[in-house]
């Protein structure tokens, strides 16, 4: 302890002058540090399940369960792919002809992967058709209510926008009562109609935005020009918005592509049946074959991803198209 | 001026001609949905997806009739089906769970096959507890697609490491083996209980209160659980014990489901578990089995006052009630019926190729004697044990219209009581009450 008497010894304070050049040097380390962090965690996250979904399909079922898990298969095995892509079509099973695996074995693969195929065409032309009439209906639609004053215009667009406050499961049994009176239980056009009811109203939603940010000088000038509305938009709009129409296209694409509540309830056979729905088939009250549904899952990515890659560079921009208005 | 697309297509012309293709987009599948009409259409979930398609080819070129199959995947079937029913989408013949009966049966949506003399006269041969199954009201929905049951089942040479010769007859017995595997080492929990709240449970309480002599509910379908000497008591009583006084089960058990207990019992986590049947062909294929070749199967340990009883359950094929509104219809659907969950061609083929093909559980007894289901049960358990405890096997008594509220009642109850918060007497009388309480609102 040190006693009051004592004198007490002041050291001079030495005057250190400040590097800023260093300070700066240190935070522009500590800047990129912490971007590159957070950037690895966030690439981990995102490409975790993916890495895993990968290497899991090349894996048989004993080793997809081992513990700890193997990121990289020590087995290799194409077996669920070749199931897959060696399946014959949906021709008439007999008692000879059925397959007999039991699913408590180890490498059981459903008797339904001869589906995947066919569910996978199904989908592209569910999500092809749908992106069409999308742009049929929703480019015109959004061109009149962005740049034809009328009547009625700004209601137009909040009724469109509501339609979508409404959640799809409280659709999902007057949709079926129309679906199944037009005839079209079981058939890919009852998914096309619905599915249009529910991305329609965001295509044109997003459009109007995205024309709504063009001049409306350009409109004029083609009008006086001597253009009819069609070609106004087709001629001048539309090749300016080439963005915003990546976005739509991604945007009903994809939602077609996943939807899996009403292609549940409005199709039965293979001959309707879309990639969802197989896809959880192969999930059956006795047992889970994780291998074989990460191989049918990793197919069922392919065509998304490959539409991201062309797209790629007018995704950013589309999304945020008209997010901002001048 | 108008010229190119404008010129050549009007605005009147344009609506015209989507007006007609639209027609006929929607035309063309309804009328071809019209014509394929006359079958009887058959709607399941994805199981054995290959046997049903081979099975209802047979049935018809034997019958001459139509069978539009159809199938949804086993996790969102009843909310697919719910919607079809609502929406009044053609339906014949379809797999009904039994826990889904009293709703379906309630709603009107299904109709009784018990007018049918060819479908009733089955029920000599099927085990008494699968016809109860399909029973409700008085009346019988259908004919058997598959069943099973709890199963006690054990790790032989776990056993035999202990120093004992015979798995255990009773509860009891379970607690002093037990005790002895903890005291050599062999397992720190020997015994497995699956409590988490999952679908499961109510299978898992029931078999150990069946096994006590015990019962939910009494023959009118009031609550007798809170009752001491009924045997709820006696099995909550006896779970609480082995959790916090023996130590014999983990307290992890009120978060461990079927799946997580299955794998742990596979690992060599325990000696003994309680499972269903049918994963007694998993837990001893090697392939996906530490202990394969060591699992085999009990008879329930049975309660001071009870028995080896446990508790089974049924899938079955029902009719709907559109179909059985229409003579013809039902006519159909009850040979379809009875093709499946009968005979066809003087056997119970599609049991028994079930079994066979996929190790789905078979309802009828004479089939125990069939050489191909012996030799195919004997390949990985005890064909005699198996038949002497399915004869055994009770359907719960709970299954009601109100049966998901009280469920969450009365999980919350056992599992209060497993961690020790409540008395097993306090936890079922409030269980009991909940259900006084909903049947009154019903």
């Amino acid at each position: 302890m040190q006693s009051s008497q004592e004198p007490s010894v002041v050291k001079p304070v030495r005057a250190r002058s400040i590097n800023y050049e260093r300070q700066a040097k240190i935070l522009g380390w500590l800047h990129r540090g912490v971007i590159l962090f957070g950037s690895l965690a966030v690439l981990l996250v995102v490409l975790a399940p993916v890495t895993w979904l990968v290497s899991s399909s090349f894996q048989t079922e004993a080793e997809i369960v081992s513990v700890p898990p193997h990121w990289i298969p020590e087995q290799p095995t194409l077996k669920n792919f070749q199931a897959i892509f060696s399946a014959s079509a949906d021709e008439t099973v007999t008692y000879e002809t059925r397959s007999t695996q039991d699913p408590s074995s180890g490498n059981y693969i459903p008797s339904t992967a001869r589906n995947l195929l066919p569910a996978m065409r199904n989908s592209l032309a569910v999500a092809t058709l749908v992106v069409i009439f999308n742009l049929l209906v929703g480019i015109p639609a959004a061109y009149a209510m962005a740049k034809i004053r009328f009547w009625g215009r700004s209601g137009s667009v909040y009724f469109i926008l509501m339609t979508r406050v409404i959640p799809d499961i409280a659709l999902v049994v007057p949709f079926f009562l129309v679906i199944k009176n037009l005839g079209l239980l079981d058939n890919i056009m009852s998914l096309v109609i619905t599915y249009l009811a529910i991305t329609v109203p965001f295509t044109v939603f997003i459009l109007i935005q995205y024309f709504e940010g063009l001049p409306d000088e350009l409109d004029k000038a083609a009008r006086v020009d001597g253009c009819s509305r069609l070609q106004t938009l087709t001629k001048v709009f539309l090749p300016l918005s080439l963005p915003s129409l990546v976005a739509v296209i991604l945007f009903a694409f994809l939602t077609s592509w996943n939807e899996f509540l009403l292609a549940l309830m409005f199709t039965q056979t293979a001959q309707s049946q879309t990639l969802p729905i197989v896809l959880a088939s192969f999930t059956s009250d006795f047992t889970i074959s994780f291998s074989f549904i990460n191989a049918a899952g990793l197919l069922a990515i392919v065509p998304p991803v490959i539409i991201a890659i062309v797209f790629e560079r007018y995704i950013v921009s589309g999304l945020t198209a008209g997010a901002v208005k001048g | 001026m108008k010229n190119g697309i404008g010129r050549a297509i009007g605005r009147r012309e344009f609506l015209k001609a989507s007006a007609a293709a639209g027609v006929a987009a929607f035309a063309m599948p309804a009328v071809k949905a019209f014509a394929a009409g006359g079958g009887v259409n058959f709607q399941t979930w994805s199981a054995a997806v290959d046997l049903v398609k081979s099975h209802a080819a047979a049935f018809e070129q034997a019958t001459g009739l139509t069978v539009e199959y159809a199938n949804s995947p086993w996790a969102q079937y009843r909310d697919a089906m719910v919607t079809k029913f609502v929406g009044a989408a053609p339906m014949d013949v379809m797999w009904v769970s039994d826990a889904w009966l009293p709703e379906w049966a309630e709603a009107g949506w299904i109709s009784p096959i018990d007018e049918y003399e060819s479908l009733m006269a089955y029920n000599s041969d099927a085990e008494a507890f699968c016809t109860d199954s399909m029973t409700y009201n008085g009346r019988q929905y259908g004919l058997t697609y598959y069943t099973d049951f709890m199963g006690f089942l054990y790790d032989a040479d776990k056993l035999q490491e202990a120093g004992f010769s015979a798995p255990p007859s009773s509860w009891d017995e379970v607690v002093e083996q037990s005790l002895v595997m903890k005291e050599k080492g062999i397992s720190d929990f020997p015994m497995m209980l699956a409590m988490a709240k999952e679908s499961w449970l109510i299978e898992f309480m029931s078999a150990m209160v069946f096994s006590q002599g015990g019962r939910f509910t009494d023959d009118n379908g009031d609550s007798v659980m809170q009752d001491e000497k009924l045997g709820a008591q006696a099995a909550l009583r006896w779970i609480v014990d082995a959790v916090n006084k023996h130590k014999i089960v983990s307290p992890g058990c009120v978060e461990t489901g079927e799946l997580s207990g299955l794998k742990a019992f596979a690992s060599g986590n325990h000696a003994f578990a309680l499972l269903p049947k049918y994963r007694l062909a998993m837990l001893n294929d090697p392939a996906q089995s530490q202990i394969a070749g060591r699992a085999k199967q009990a008879l329930m340990p049975m309660g001071a006052d009870g028995s080896h009883a446990t508790v089974g359950w049924m899938r079955f094929h029902g009719m709907s009630a559109q179909a059985a509104a229409d003579k013809a219809r039902a006519d159909n659907a009850a040979k379809l019926i009875e093709w499946f969950g009968g005979k066809s061609n003087g056997a119970y083929t599609f049991q028994k190729l079930l079994f066979l093909d996929i190790g789905a559980g078979f309802g009828v007894k004479p089939l125990f004697e069939d050489p191909a289901i012996r030799e195919k049960y004997n390949s990985y358990a005890d064909v005699e044990v198996i038949q002497q405890q399915q004869a055994l096997a009770r359907k719960k008594d709970v299954v009601t219209p109100w049966f998901g509220d009280w469920s969450e009642t009365n999980g919350a109850a056992w599992q209060s009581a497993i961690l020790g918060n409540i008395s097993p007497a306090d936890a079922l009388r409030k269980s009991g009450e909940e259900w006084d309480e909903l049947k009154s609102e019903s």
